[in-house]
């Protein structure tokens, strides 16, 4: 898959990931397009949060490339590749505890913020930071209309419900307006309804911010009614990409998911 | 008991208090930013004595040069510290880490009088010797001047803790991995609090310094900063300021009024009494985020 790279939101060429002598990662190839909802799904243990952090710059890759809008970001460090326009959180939740959903979301905006001109810059910013964080707040405040979030703008992250600390993490995510949106279990422990808000979010930020999604996610109801494509991941190996559907009915990602006996069952059942 | 003496004895203390919580600002910014006890903030503050001292009387610069010159190589150090110490030990035990800022604190302590000699350095910053008069209790100039100009750094350092840099120290406290995500440099972060925590450190070297010289004994402070940071909560700047008043006027207070009773030496007792009762009755200090749980 080497053509039309050159308009991929992202490239992952041949990833190699170990740790010690578990290869994490087996030499993974894929492209996510412009405004695509890109699914990651497979077992536990297969690679997926792995393959999310090697794509943040959390983890580096023994082998292979990964470019975002066309730069290789294999190398950097992650606050750079946030810079790039990557957002993303976290399986088990990375929120500031002790700040306010509001101050939590304001972080997002962190990268727009012109910071990183040096210590002295980083020291004095407040001397002249009133005037930028007019615009800043405006638009998270957007966001938090957007999320409905406006009940608990003030409460501490640590002390809402766990959907809702999701929705903040997603929403500082959101914060930074990302081009690449990168979500690791986002409806992880959720509820039927909590999962369809969130899911909503993810469309609109499509539809009215132009994001890229790429998602890992278990409810397999939702990455086949949201995402356009998806990748299944078994011990590191790509077992299955395309359209979700059919990705997921390949025999091989039933024999992943339900072991070999369970999978010729299943088939003679199908059949 | 005379009451001039008393209110002579609290004033006193509590200058002198706010120049020991000077030091332990630097203590809080480190643990703020990266949860590691800073133990070698006494013989950084020793360090930066010696090297206004150094640039004032060895390259014989003008004290309006030479402190904020001390002042900025401090700070230079503390990113010096960070970067070659503090990051080659990130994912390292916690006890790792504290055990190499103590090592810190050795090495500084035994270094600066090696290098510069042992004999006591006069750093004269022209403070008249004369005590000023307030009714009939005499106040001691030196820790007038060092109490006032404690204090105002360190209101300096809560104003900067609640701006954009502030937020981002914090963030960086809670949770290293968002951070990241949001695009915040973490060394840098760590960094900062380390040139910050270094910078005060030398002010108050200085000020120490120049009442009673410099030499390694400076590093002592380490102990009554330790005191002032663990009563204040080891996260709360504010708490620095009210601890650091509390411990010099207890310290103060007993010197004056205990001492004569038993023959002295009650001076040190005081701040490892207030260590040990924080711990085993409010671990968290008067301002500590509760949820705190190493040291």
């Amino acid at each position: 898959m080497t053509e039309g790279s050159a308009s991929a939101v992202l490239e992952c060429r041949d990833i190699e990931l170990s740790f010690g002598g578990l290869r994490a990662l087996k030499g993974l190839s894929f492209d996510i397009m412009p405004g695509e909802i890109f699914g990651l799904v497979g077992p536990n243990g297969s690679g997926k949060t792995s393959l999310v952090n090697v794509v943040t710059g959390f983890y580096r890759p023994q082998r292979g490339s990964v470019a975002i809008f066309g730069a290789d970001t294999t190398r950097m460090r992650p606050h750079r590749i946030a810079a790039h326009g990557v957002a993303r959180t976290f399986q088990n939740l990375a929120l500031f505890r002790g700040m306010t959903v509001l101050d939590n979301i304001l972080l997002g905006r962190h990268v727009h913020m012109g910071v990183g001109s040096g210590a002295l810059a980083t020291l004095f910013y407040w001397v002249w930071a009133a005037r930028h964080e007019v615009a800043h707040r405006r638009a998270v405040e957007e966001l938090i209309d957007f999320m409905q979030l406006q009940d608990i703008r003030d409460e501490p992250v640590e002390v809402i419900p766990l959907g809702l600390q999701k929705r903040v993490e997603l929403a500082r995510a959101l914060a930074a307006d990302p081009r690449l949106l990168i979500l690791d279990e986002p409806m992880a422990g959720m509820n039927k309804e909590e999962k369809e808000y969130i899911a909503r979010f993810i469309l609109d930020a499509r539809e009215e911010r132009n994001t890229t999604v790429l998602m890992i996610e278990h409810h397999m109801d939702v990455v086949t009614s949201i995402c356009d494509r998806v990748m299944v991941l078994s011990y590191g190996e790509n077992i299955a990409q395309g359209k979700p559907l059919e990705a997921i009915s390949e025999p091989r990602v039933i024999q992943a998911y339900l072991g070999e006996r369970a999978a010729k069952r299943h088939v003679g059942a199908a059949a | 008991m005379d009451l001039w003496l008393i209110g002579e004895l609290a004033i006193t203390g509590a200058l002198v208090g706010l120049m020991y919580a000077l030091v332990a600002v630097g203590i809080v910014l480190v643990y703020k930013t990266s949860s590691v006890a800073n133990f070698a903030q006494g013989a950084i503050a020793m360090t930066g004595s010696y090297v206004a001292w150094a640039f004032a009387t060895l390259m014989g610069a003008p004290l309006w040069v030479a402190i904020p010159l001390a002042l900025v190589t401090m700070f230079g150090l503390g990113f010096v510290i960070e970067r070659a110490v503090l990051r080659h030990m990130v994912g390292q035990p916690i006890i790792m880490i504290i055990m190499v800022t103590f090592g810190m604190e050795i090495f500084l302590r035994g270094m600066m009088p090696g290098f510069f000699g042992v004999a006591v350095k006069r750093l004269d910053l022209g403070i008249p010797q004369a005590p000023m008069f307030l009714g009939e209790m005499l106040i001691n100039r030196a820790y007038l001047i060092g109490g006032i100009t404690s204090a105002v750094l360190i209101v300096g350092t809560i104003v900067l803790f609640n701006s954009r840099a502030g937020i981002i120290m914090r963030a960086v406290s809670d949770d290293q991995g968002a951070s990241w995500s949001v695009g915040i440099r973490v060394e840098r972060a760590i960094a900062i609090a380390w040139g910050l925590a270094a910078g005060t450190a030398t002010a108050a070297g200085i000020l120490w310094g120049s009442t009673q010289g410099v030499d390694w004994s400076l590093s002592l402070l380490l102990m009554k900063a330790l005191a002032i940071a663990i009563l204040g909560g080891l996260d709360s700047i504010p708490g620095v300021l009210l601890a650091g008043v509390i411990v010099g006027v207890c310290e103060s207070l007993a010197t004056g009024i205990v001492d004569p009773l038993v023959g002295g030496g009650t001076r040190d007792i005081v701040a490892s009494l207030i260590i040990l009762m924080t711990l085993l009755v409010r671990p968290y200090g008067l301002f500590g985020r509760e949820q705190i749980e190493r040291v």
